[in-house]
């Protein structure tokens, strides 16, 4: 098996995945304290991958 | 009238025995060292690992490391957030097979949006790195 074959191609997870390292970044560099930095990754996760599904399900009636 | 409080001033003490220089070099250069450098070994650690994964994962969804072409302005910018990753960047430029990433593949667009994003979060730990040198960030 080549790693090939381990990357992910569901959009869905490769989004998701994207939302937890952006989130993580964030919450590490804006944030000091450990709890306020857990609030804001999920502030941020919750924004970013809430977000998508919005857009997708708004552009759901535009295919093309 | 009721007077509110001013909010602190910032700390304008250097960190002691760093160069604001080398840390945002360092910064560049490997994602997270700048902080390490610093001091701050836990935010760099996880800095780090955050960087480098996303910065992997790109390649890994054959994205494209984009460089300069005539008439697609869009990609002088595009090339600046790349090599934003630093050595990360370089290395991939010298050791991977297809550096322009593959865009008949499905995850093309997504590698290239971590790839990107991966050197704008390292421009931004730079910029971070300067500020905690200099004092303006506690």
């Amino acid at each position: 098996m080549t790693m090939l074959a381990l990357v992910p191609t569901d959009h869905f997870l490769i989004m998701t995945l994207y939302a937890l390292l952006v989130s993580a970044f964030f919450a590490i560099l804006w944030r000091e304290d450990g709890r306020e930095r857990w609030k804001l990754f999920g502030v941020l996760v919750a924004a970013l991958v809430g977000g998508g599904l919005a857009v997708a399900w708004l552009m759901y009636p535009f295919p093309k | 009238m009721k007077e509110t409080a001013a909010p602190p001033a910032p700390s304008s003490v250097r960190v002691a025995g760093r160069s604001p220089y080398v840390a945002i070099a360092l910064a560049w250069l490997i994602p997270g060292l700048g902080h390490y450098y610093l001091g701050r070994r836990r935010t760099a650690a996880a800095f780090a690992a955050i960087v480098v994964l996303t910065f992997v994962a790109g390649l890994s969804f054959q994205g494209r490391l984009y460089s300069i072409e005539q008439g697609q302005p869009l990609t002088i910018l595009a090339t600046f957030a790349v090599w934003g990753a630093g050595l990360l960047n370089i290395a991939a430029r010298l050791f991977t097979e297809n550096p322009g990433g593959s865009i008949l593949s499905v995850t093309y667009e997504y590698g290239c949006a971590y790839l990107l994003t991966a050197g704008l979060m390292n421009l931004l730990l730079i910029l971070d790195a300067w500020d905690i040198a200099t004092g303006r960030k506690r």
